[in-house]
């Protein structure tokens, strides 16, 4: 469950490192659902996943080219994105667009397959060994492969943001953008690769939420889950190692409510645990203004202002 | 400024504006809600929809006059979340939280009817002023909190009203599953109905017209604040430039934090017009993003209160239009969410024409005409 937090974080702790605050990771995600959905159909599972993370490109690079090029505000941007994808992804809700769209990509569906709301689940790969362990192995170690990649990914990422020149090249940019442009770096450069990166990983979150976890089609499937990721984001303090704990704090939150409603324990309990989430972000965003925790932590000092060379 | 050569004999030269024309800024969303509508119809003609019949059915909500009252009284709460936004934008501050600040204001309305109707409090005559004021300082409070800690310490108010939304909606969820679930409503997620008197209906009948005395009161009131006393010329110099407003000696902490208070409080009396004036209960989910929608209201309508009522009625209209092309064309209702994020963009778009003039010299350098 942590998993589509983690993958969707991972994304946004570039983009908000390299200073730019990317609020369309919710219409991002769920688009990453819709195609996912769409495609496993009509093609099966890798095409779905390439197609999703394509689709995600191209929804980063309208933000980009709107909020970095053209300096329109990032908030705003990434709101129309979220409300863009939420209202493109509602449209296949209807079966007659979907039959359209799904014949047309693939004439040689059988009939029953353009109807169908749901979604063939990826396979579970037990690691070998490992998962014989009894207890734990099961749970630790028979996921599909997006749980073990997110994993490796968020090390990976860990890597080059904090030991590698990159890493501190995209710093350099969320932290002073025109000192950074001043020793040579191409700032808009970095933030188009970093908002690129945050879109592709968010709608392969919600590619793997859809096809890996819930792969039942409604509308607004995704259900907040990006802005869940946002706050993700803040709580790990923007690191991607963090991002792991924090994701599967999250998640755990979310099946420990879904598990009281199962024993009846507790009816009004899900609501406040559902708020938790928010909850500890803001307590977070709280302690991370404090000047002595924000100097130890290195908040992206630019984030959220769009750099131009005229107005610095 | 800045020069592209395209050609050797072609060159685009882009220039900021310093002033620019209203008839312009008024042409250039127009423009821009048009090519929305184009782009969107030729989305759905791909996708096997009828767009004609989806747009005929937008016009006729506007032209009808049955209709165009529904589309007034959806407009209200979205009027009411976008006056407070105008206050909020204006002082810089980004308020991304109306929609949280609309439950907050339901909450508030809801409670005052259940206090009265279960333990028999305050006359009938004194609930419906009593949902009012409460209404505004719930949502106030709401949006007092995050602006609290932005002047005090600059905690990240996009982030902070964003995360307030879902906690608040969480919070009027487990109400209405939970305590305020009405006894006798077969164990529907629903309130109780609310009396006549705790209604918008209660005079003239139709919501729509009490709601919008109410709004144009209200927007009037937003409009002298702004313009004639010193706490509208305040905001407006926290919002320009936050070092000038600390040279003027103007209390930072309380500006803002009332310029908050008053931002959600427009939003709480918007939920208010939802529960008692479209409803007449309380119900989970019971704001369709009206709150995101006020959004959107406010960028275009240029931070003009007057401005607001014309533009909400356009988005209360597309929700009424929504809400019959689900049900009687059997064109999805998401045509309207794609269509509003369609005019968000190209406004924005737009937005950069008019910050810049863009002139594209040929030859030796003369401007096209």
């Amino acid at each position: 469950m942590g998993t589509i937090y983690l993958i969707a974080s991972l994304g946004e702790v570039y983009a908000e490192r390299s200073g730019v605050l990317n609020l369309g990771l919710e219409g991002m995600m769920i688009m990453g659902a819709a195609i996912s959905f769409i495609f496993t159909i009509a093609y099966g599972h890798l095409v779905a996943i390439l197609m999703a993370a394509l689709i995600g490109v191209l929804m980063s690079l309208i933000l980009a080219v709107m909020a970095i090029h053209l300096r329109l505000n990032q908030v705003i941007v990434g709101l129309a994105l979220t409300l863009l994808g939420l209202g493109l992804s509602g449209l296949i809700t209807f079966p007659d667009i979907r039959r359209r769209i799904l014949s047309s990509l693939n004439p040689s569906l059988p009939e029953s397959m353009l109807m169908i709301q749901q979604a063939e689940k990826l396979p579970e790969i037990p690691i070998p060994l490992l998962s014989q362990i009894p207890l734990i192995g099961k749970t630790f170690f028979t996921h599909n492969i997006l749980v073990y990649t997110s994993l490796i990914l968020a090390i990976i990422m860990w890597f080059i943001l904090f030991k590698t020149r990159y890493g501190l090249i995209i710093r350099s940019v969320g932290e002073n953008p025109s000192m950074a442009d001043s020793l040579g770096v191409n700032v808009f450069l970095v933030r188009y690769v970093t908002v690129v990166i945050s879109g592709l990983f968010a709608s392969l979150a919600g590619a793997y939420f859809f096809i890996g976890f819930h792969p039942f089609w409604r509308e607004g499937v995704t259900a907040g889950r990006g802005f869940i990721s946002l706050a993700l984001v803040i709580l790990a303090t923007w690191n991607p190692l963090r991002a792991i704990l924090g994701a599967y704090l999250f998640g755990g939150v979310e099946t420990f409510q879904y598990r009281l409603q199962l024993f009846g324990l507790g009816a009004q309990s899900p609501y406040f645990l559902a708020m938790l989430p928010y909850i500890i972000t803001i307590i977070t965003l709280i302690l991370i203004s404090i000047e002595s925790i924000r100097k130890r932590i290195g908040v992206p000092a630019s984030l959220g202002t769009p750099y131009s060379r005229e107005e610095a | 400024m800045i020069k592209y050569r395209l050609r050797p004999n072609v060159v685009v030269k882009i220039e900021r504006r310093l002033h620019y024309p209203r008839k312009l800024s008024v042409l250039s969303t127009i423009l821009s809600i048009l090519i929305a509508f184009g782009v969107a119809g030729a989305a759905l003609t791909i996708l096997g929809a009828d767009a004609l019949i989806a747009y005929s059915q937008i016009i006729a909500v506007f032209i009808t006059p049955s209709l165009l009252i529904e589309t007034i009284k959806y407009a209200i709460p979205i009027g009411f979340a976008a006056l407070g936004l105008n206050i909020a934008f204006r002082m810089n501050f980004w308020n991304i939280g109306a929609e949280g600040q609309i439950y907050l204001g339901m909450f508030a309305s809801t409670g005052i009817v259940l206090l009265h109707v279960y333990y028999g409090m305050f006359p009938e005559y004194f609930v419906l002023p009593m949902m009012i004021v409460t209404s505004f300082i719930a949502g106030g409070a709401w949006c007092a909190l995050p602006s609290f800690l932005k002047a005090k310490m600059k905690v990240n108010e996009i982030l902070t009203t964003l995360m307030m939304n879902y906690i608040a909606i969480y919070f009027v969820d487990y109400l209405i599953y939970g305590p305020w679930r009405d006894p006798k409503g077969f164990g529907f997620p629903l309130s109780i109905p609310f009396p006549e008197y705790a209604k918008l209906t209660l005079i003239f009948g139709e919501s729509t017209y009490l709601g919008s005395i109410l709004f144009i009161a209200m927007a009037t009131l937003v409009y002298c604040i702004l313009k004639y006393t010193k706490l509208g010329f305040e905001l407006k110099i926290v919002g320009e430039s936050l070092d000038t407003a600390r040279y003027a000696g103007t209390n930072l902490t309380k500006v803002i934090t009332l310029g908050g208070f008053l931002s959600g409080g427009f939003a709480g009396l918007g939920g208010l017009t939802i529960v008692s004036g479209i409803i007449g209960r309380l119900r989970p989910r019971a704001s369709a993003g009206y709150g995101y929608t006020a959004i959107i209201v406010t960028l275009l309508s240029t931070l003009n209160p007057w401005l607001i009522i014309p533009t909400s009625i356009f988005f209360g209209g597309l929700f009424v239009a929504g809400n019959t092309l689900q049900v009687t064309l059997n064109i999805p209702g998401a045509t309207i969410e794609m269509l509003q994020a369609l005019i968000f963009l190209f406004i924005l778009f737009g937005e950069l024409f008019k910050r810049y003039k863009i002139t594209i010299l040929t030859g030796g350098g003369k401007p096209e005409p």
